[in-house]
């Protein structure tokens, strides 16, 4: 065999050893795409619509006559409280986040507040024992929907009574007054004194489905953010994404207590909310009853122990409770 | 430009000189080989001339083929080998994702479990919360390491973790104060952990899942070694025409090649197509079981804390039961596949004590449905189901641990095969050059 006959072949050899080697390179070299992420959602913009004007009327807190006396549980033929009765608890829609007035105790777990002392008394009075109620949170949202399927039996949860909601459901007597403010940041320039008018182009938040947002809707200026309750309000401007609440002026006391760093304006309250118990539209013999309950608190001083119970360190001690007007 | 010197006539007028202008010479292809290497054409020719010419030309391809048997065989089993390691790299990525979304919920379910208890939370239920914070701050990274085109996926569920932890810190600090702004801020926790960071987890076990499959695949292929059967088929072929030419029938070097390189090619064939239904069996086995007791955990987890979310919610948590429902189909499906009824039993024991939870509820008896929900006694809600976490989560573990160890020594003996199998494709190639050689001094 010549020289040149093995230098070539080693040559060869060499060659294929090299293509082989890159052959496999090639093959073993495996890279991944990168791991997509979810598409997420885009954030839904928050509606800055002014509402539709509400509905006026001059009897929005006119509610129907008491009854004379309360009756006793088995004297009750009434479909709706018999089957309450027959259930064995009254339930009723109430707020977990209203400081003050129906707010869950971090300590103990169990809510309370002066819409949950108007819920016992009810309990209380149908079935001698305060503990017969059945507390259900709902979100201000909630309150018609669950009355009108009759998931609920009764709402005490701040809730005022209007012309608008008076055509879906019922009320008792009015049983708290209250109006509708401003919290603001302290950081905010003039804090203590800000109006809703004045905060043109700042966030201001309030709950969906409450009348504080329609007001707000109506007032030009402020740029309008929603959440689900007064709190997750507080959550949005602790966070830095709201400058302003509005609510009623008890519900924003409670806001206040809960941040030392905001502080509840000293402008006149622009609205008047009165709060009654909600009821099913149906209901009529119910509100009635209510009402008796409400005229008998009233009268026994058990509503103004319940007023200065939860209300009187922030708001001074109970004045007259409001006067109720009968004869829906 | 000197002038050709060889004794093969070449297509160059014989009186061309360097000084002649380069339009006037023809450009031909052999003009230029032959001014460009010179002595190169007349080499190829003499070597290739004639019967021992087309020996030479012919033993050289069989060494080619045989050399690319060796190649292709030995890459084939590096492959195998390489597909079964990424198989196992992914499996055990899948494993860490998965691991991240239970520990997830788990946190979650701890979190809102003690927020449900009301006052301060027990140091156990804390230790508790923070190891299962901790088990996934560790597996994100562990996970970013081990998985490079995972990195940007979980960067971004690393920042919503952090704002997840963030706000239970907050809900957390509230609720110290007795402010019903923690309970929000617990909420708002839960919710964006479910609707920001759990997506991303899916995703990134989706991926890795997916990874892990086409790596299955990968290993189970033998495509390659189609190469050296028609290499096989061309020596084979070189034999007989070297026997025909010859008129000798054997040849033993070029016999001897032939033999080792069918028994190189059979070997890598079955070693690969033994690691392949190796793989297979993994794949449909122990892998299977352990994305299955993985889901089990995770969905069994998301039950728990939605049971807790119901009853925080008082009343209007319908959507968190239905959630639980939901959960609970998946558990009950899965489960029933896997055929451990021990599991089943325990799982079974929640069910019980959650329904009991539910009507203690329906029936006006929060508290009664707290304490029940809550309660490490013999048939409480929490008991019966940290009993059957433990238990799915200690048998995902073993079946996700012997699926790797599995996959890593299903592949370890093949780089030494790929390096015999080189050898012998070597062995032969020296043999094939030996019996051409032989034949072609034969010639002569």
């Amino acid at each position: 065999m010549s020289t040149i006959t093995r230098a070539l072949r080693r040559r060869l050899v060499a060659l294929v050893a090299v293509a082989g080697v890159g052959v496999l390179a090639g093959c073993s070299g495996v890279t991944y795409a990168e791991t997509q992420l979810p598409a997420s959602a885009a954030p839904k913009p928050t509606s800055s619509t002014p509402a539709a004007p509400a509905p006026t009327c001059s009897n929005a807190t006119q509610s129907y006559d008491p009854l004379p006396s309360l009756p006793s549980r088995g004297d009750i033929t009434d479909a709706s409280m018999r089957r309450i009765i027959d259930k064995g608890f009254i339930t009723v829609g109430v707020s977990a986040d209203t400081y003050l007035f129906g707010a869950r105790n971090a300590f103990t777990g169990g809510i309370e507040g002066f819409d949950i002392d108007m819920a016992r008394a009810v309990a209380k009075a149908i079935f001698g024992d305060s503990s017969k109620v059945q507390l259900r949170v709902i979100t201000a949202d909630d309150r018609k929907p669950l009355l009108k399927n009759r998931e609920i039996d009764m709402v005490a949860r701040n809730m005022s009574m209007t012309c608008d909601r008076w055509n879906d459901i019922g009320f008792s007597a009015e049983y708290y007054r209250s109006g509708q403010k401003v919290l603001v940041s302290k950081a905010l320039p003039g804090a203590k004194d800000l109006t809703l008018a004045d905060l043109k182009g700042k966030r201001v938040c309030a709950p969906t489905g409450t009348t504080s947002l329609a007001k707000l809707q109506q007032v030009k200026g402020p740029v309008v953010v929603t959440a689900g309750t007064h709190t997750g309000c507080l959550v949005l401007l602790q966070q830095g994404k709201a400058d302003a609440i509005t609510g009623d002026d008890t519900v924003l006391a409670g806001l206040a207590a809960q941040d030392p760093n905001t502080v509840v304006t000293s402008a006149k309250a622009i609205t008047v909310e009165p709060y009654g118990l909600g009821v099913n539209k149906a209901d009529v013999y119910l509100a009635r009853y209510l009402n008796r309950v409400i005229a008998d608190l009233e009268a026994d001083g058990g509503w103004k122990a319940i007023y200065n119970h939860w209300l009187a360190a922030p708001l001074g001690p109970a004045p007259a409770p409001p006067t109720p007007v009968y004869g829906r | 430009m000197s002038a050709p010197t060889t004794n093969i006539p070449v297509a160059i007028p014989a009186g061309a000189s360097s000084g002649a202008p380069a339009g006037q010479r023809p450009r031909t292809i052999a003009g230029s080989l032959s001014g460009g290497i010179p002595g190169a054409r007349g080499l190829a020719g003499r070597l290739l001339h004639g019967t021992p010419g087309r020996m030479r030309l012919f033993g050289l391809l069989g060494v080619v083929a045989a050399v690319l048997l060796g190649a292709v065989s030995a890459n084939a089993l590096l492959a195998s080998e390489a597909a079964v390691e990424r198989a196992a790299n992914n499996s055990a990525q899948v494993v860490r994702a998965q691991s991240i979304h239970v520990d997830l919920l788990r946190a979650d379910a701890v979190a809102t479990n003690a927020f449900l208890v009301g006052g301060l939370e027990s140091p156990e239920s804390r230790a508790s919360y923070e190891g299962a914070m901790g088990r996934v701050a560790a597996g994100i990274a562990e996970a970013a390491a081990a998985q490079p085109a995972d990195g940007n996926a979980l960067g971004v569920l690393s920042q919503r973790v952090q704002t997840y932890a963030a706000l239970v810190e907050q809900a957390r600090s509230n609720n110290r104060l007795g402010l019903p702004v923690g309970a929000q801020y617990l909420t708002q926790a839960s919710a964006g952990l479910r609707a920001d960071a759990i997506p991303i987890v899916t995703q990134v076990v989706k991926a890795n899942e997916e990874r892990a499959k086409k790596e299955f695949e990968r290993s189970n292929s033998s495509l390659q070694l189609l190469v050296g059967v028609v290499s096989l088929i061309g020596l084979v072929a070189l034999a007989v025409w070297l026997a025909k030419r010859t008129h000798r029938y054997l040849n033993p070097s070029l016999t001897g090649a032939i033999a080792l390189l069918l028994v190189a090619l059979f070997v890598t064939a079955t070693v690969i197509t033994g690691v392949g239904s190796a793989t297979r069996d993994v794949s449909n086995g122990s892998y299977q079981r352990a994305v299955a007791l993985a889901n089990v955990t995770t969905a069994a987890n998301d039950a728990r804390a939605n049971e807790s979310l119901t009853l925080i919610r008082r009343g209007s948590g319908a959507s968190n039961e239905q959630a639980w429902v939901a959960d609970r189909k998946a558990v009950d499906a899965t489960l029933a596949t896997l055929d451990d009824s021990a599991l089943q039993d325990q799982w079974a024991d929640y069910v019980d004590a959650h329904v009991k939870v539910r009507s203690l509820d329906k029936g006006g008896h929060w508290d009664d449905a707290v304490t029940l929900s809550t309660s490490t006694e013999d048939g409480g809600a929490a008991k019966t189901f940290s009993t059957f976490d433990v238990a799915v989560t200690q048998a995902r573990d073993s079946a996700a641990k012997a699926t790797v160890t599995t996959l890593e020594t299903l592949g370890r003996a093949a780089p030494l095969m790929a390096v015999v199998v080189a050898l012998a494709a070597l062995v032969a190639s020296w043999l094939i050059v030996r019996g051409v050689g032989q034949r072609i001094e034969e010639y002569r």
